[in-house]
């Protein structure tokens, strides 16, 4: 009896214990909230392969990494709320933005290649360049007049645009003129690119890149900072052009965002010492722009979008909380059966699988688990297997009842019959548990976790609690009644 | 519980489950066959990859109304800006679907681009009228990711089989363990069968939540069979002088009133959520149960019938 109450003892404190983790765990107005997988919460996920580019042909997990720090920073400058960013695999990224958030921009920003280069000028190519930017300074101030930003310069003064968003019918006609010189810039552009010669450093080697007000004056400058590998490279670069009139291209996807020209005092050994500066008389957003895609251009490998899911909150998390709220529906008709077939065993399995579900919280709560739908679908066989082992020691219980044998010795039985079948029930579902895991993906592993989760705590519920609690039950002579098992109609009589 | 004794009916019982099988096969031959769906079961987005973009309509009593083919038609002449170095795709083929008496509508793509995206959403925008901000959702995913998940999950479903036969085989014997796995293919096959055929007459597609669906069967259906085979083991050891069919008999009786309850306390749950629940579990509700009656039936009918028949060998 003493070690009955002992297991007893541990089961309460073991209750006490989730049932405290638990409230301290969650804000009450949100259980479990933080814990909820996107398919539950609504919001929208991004999957990313970042993609073999040049001398790599296989994605290996320092790479993985660095495009995620690159990537990292980038959504931060986004702003969104409670994003995450993970690995996942060998060459892939997901990106999960919770709520209505607009995962269209997060798309953009992230799915830039942003393939940055540093390319020099051709010689004898001066006078065609000096055209090319004439042209390209006129169709940029034509653009912005027109009120459509020109392609590099996202983000112009608002005021500039405001006299034409004030009178959309005048724009609408222009709409036609604006795509001509979007188109001419474009064209303006790559003929640019063309005259430079092929790259020699790329972003790869740049490390960071920051901007600064200028010392007189109220321009900004764009740093630049290279690692040693890359600093030689920009010695070489500049030298070869310093002094010749010649420019220094940045080139970002191909297109030609800023053209520098290297002063004459570099001719001997070009820019040394692995940084530089672009003094262009920026204003604060360009430089801040440029920044941004100098940064994002030290992407090491280029990345491509395999997938924008999105659970608009009313599609998604209304329609599961109906179907959770039906399920529980389900498990009270379940309490209510085992009640009635089995009486007084009924109560204590209801409170075995209550504890039970308690655990299993508080479990996922400590490792932790995201819940996701599938997840959801593992607890659920898991529970179904919990119950069938309650019923199975039941059953045999009654049987061994039904061939008249006495109560304690019955349960006693009970219990030790059903134990192998039990086991080898739980135990070959937790080598498919094992095996999912392991060689799974995404949901099939959110599956195989809660159910693995399950089935061991459903082995602990039905064979420590459920026997545990009989026993002490059975210690007060007044429940010792079999009629509080089996019906009286199903005992035989007593042969002597 | 009544004494039915499956050995006396192993013809009668074994033919019903090859007639399901048989009718299962079929559907998915069918299936493969049909020009618009070219694979066993009909695959929704989540295994042919593609951008489908949903829309909720907000309109006072009645939506005006719409047709599917102009929508159709305003997709296709729809010119997309290129992503990058790819060119963009054609619209020509996208399928527009109208649900809930045109209240909400669905568009089926080829995989694009967020830009793409935004501009085939406001070309729909444009067509459909007001719309409500939160029911809009924008799905896109590659081809690759796919067939990447079918191969992760298949892989790692052979090799849980693997791990599941050596512990039968290790508990029990090798023929328990073939059996065991033969209900599990039978169980799954079945319930595919099923959505074969709701493919192809109701359009129903499978989707991962499917393939949830069937691991839950999978690991249902072993915990089942292997209560019947622990009985039967026992019973082999009480009654020895019985022949191996007599033992099985014994040993579904004495397990019977246990499937039926175990069977009906996991089915209540499902069938409060195929009822009450929301549309986005539907389908998954029906396969679990559905996969669920399979699997009691095949522990009862099919397991304990052809051990007799396999061991004589």
């Amino acid at each position: 009896m003493a070690r009955q109450q002992g297991w007893f003892a541990l089961i309460l404190a073991l209750a006490i214990a989730a049932g405290a983790l638990l409230f301290s765990w969650n804000t009450p107005i949100t259980p479990l909230g933080q814990r909820l997988g996107l398919d539950l919460r609504g919001g929208s996920q991004l999957t990313l392969q970042v993609q073999p580019a040049g001398a790599i042909t296989t994605v290996r997990k320092e790479q993985l990494d660095a495009v995620k720090d690159v990537l990292d920073r980038r959504i931060n400058g986004l702003g969104v709320a409670e994003s995450t960013l993970q690995t996942v695999g060998d060459d892939q990224l997901v990106l999960q933005l919770p709520g209505e958030q607009d995962p269209t921009r997060a798309a953009t920003v992230l799915g830039t290649t942003a393939l940055l280069e540093f390319r020099a000028q051709k010689p004898g190519t001066e006078q065609r360049m000096q055209e090319l930017l004439t042209l390209k300074r006129q169709a940029t101030a034509l653009l912005i007049r027109l009120g459509q930003p020109s392609q590099s310069d996202p983000d112009p003064e608002p005021n500039q645009i405001e006299p034409n968003q004030a009178e959309p019918k005048q724009a609408e006609p222009k709409q036609a003129d604006r795509d001509q010189v979007q188109a001419d810039l474009q064209r303006i552009n790559a003929d640019i690119v063309a005259l430079y010669e092929p790259a020699s450093l790329s972003g790869k080697d740049l490390v960071t890149a920051g901007r600064q007000q200028q010392q007189s004056g109220s321009g900004w400058d764009v740093t630049l900072s290279f690692n040693k590998e890359g600093g030689d490279k920009f010695a070489q670069l500049t030298q070869s052009i310093a002094g010749t009139g010649r420019l220094l291209g940045i080139v970002l996807d191909g297109r030609s965002i800023s053209e520098a020209s290297v002063g004459p005092e570099f001719q001997a050994a070009g820019i040394t010492g692995g940084s530089a500066s672009i003094t262009g008389n920026f204003s604060a957003e360009e430089a801040r722009d440029l920044e941004v895609q100098l940064r994002g251009g030290s992407l090491p490998l280029p990345v491509k979008i395999l997938e924008v899911r999105t659970i608009g909150p009313s599609l998604g998390a209304e329609n599961i909380r109906t179907s959770l709220l039906a399920a529980l529906t389900g498990l009270l008709l379940v309490a209510v059966f085992m009640v009635v077939v089995y009486r007084l065993a009924g109560v204590v399995a209801v409170v075995a699988l209550s504890l039970y579900g308690l655990f299993n919280l508080a479990a996922y709560a400590l490792i932790p688990v995201t819940m996701t739908l599938p997840g959801i679908a593992g607890f659920i066989l898991s529970l179904g297997m919990a119950v069938d082992a309650n019923v199975l020691i039941f059953e045999r219980i009654k049987e061994e009842l039904r061939e008249g044998n006495t109560l304690i010795r019955s349960i006693d039985t009970g219990f030790s019959l059903a134990f192998s079948s039990i086991v080898d029930g739980q135990v070959t579902t937790l080598i498919s548990c094992i095996a999912l895991f392991a060689l799974g993906t995404g949901f099939v592993k959110g599956f195989a976790v809660t159910l693995g989760i399950g089935v061991l705590l459903s082995l602990f519920s039905a064979l420590t609690c459920t026997r545990t609690l009989l026993r002490v039950l059975m210690s007060y002579p007044a429940l010792r009644r079999i009629d509080y098992f089996l019906p009286l109609a199903q005992r035989p009589e007593r042969v002597a | 519980m009544f004494a039915f004794r499956v050995n006396r009916h192993r013809r009668r019982l074994l033919l019903l489950s090859l007639g399901a099988l048989v009718l299962s096969i079929l559907g998915m031959a069918l299936s493969w066959s049909s020009p618009s769906i070219r694979a066993p079961l009909r695959p929704g987005l989540d295994f042919t990859g593609g951008t489908q973009i949903q829309l909720e309509r907000r309109c006072e009593s009645a939506c005006p109304p719409l047709t599917v083919s102009s929508l159709q038609r305003s997709l296709a002449a729809l010119k997309l800006p290129a992503d990058g170095a790819n060119p963009a795709p054609a619209l020509a083929g996208a399928s527009v679907q109208l649900l809930d008496g045109g209240r909400s509508l669905v568009a089926r793509t080829p995989s694009l681009s967020p830009d793409q995206a935004q501009v085939v959403l406001q070309a729909l925008q444009d067509q459909v009228g007001d719309t409500v901000p939160g029911g809009l959702s924008i799905d896109t995913i590659g081809p690759t990711l796919g067939s990447q998940l079918l191969q992760a999950s298949l892989v790692s479903l052979l090799v849980s089989f693997v791990g599941i036969s050596l512990y039968i085989s290790f508990r029990y014997d090798r023929i328990y363990a073939a059996l065991a796995l033969l209900c599990l293919a039978h169980d799954v096959l079945i319930t595919c069968g099923l959505f074969a055929w709701l493919g192809l007459l109701a359009g129903v597609e499978v989707n991962s939540l499917f393939a949830v669906a069937l691991l839950t069967i999978a690991g249902y259906s072993v915990n089942d069979t292997v209560v019947i085979f622990d009985r039967i083991r026992e019973k082999r050891n009480q009654l020895k002088d019985l022949p191996l069919a007599d033992q099985a008999d014994e040993a579904v009786i004495s397990t019977l009133t246990r499937s039926v309850y175990t069977s009906l306390t996991t089915l209540l749950p499902l069938i409060a959520l195929i009822f009450f629940g929301g549309s986005t579990l539907y389908w998954f509700a029906i396969a679990l149960s559905f996969g669920i009656l399979v699997g009691a039936w095949s522990s009862i009918g099919v397991a304990p019938t052809l051990l007799p028949v396999l061991s004589r060998r």
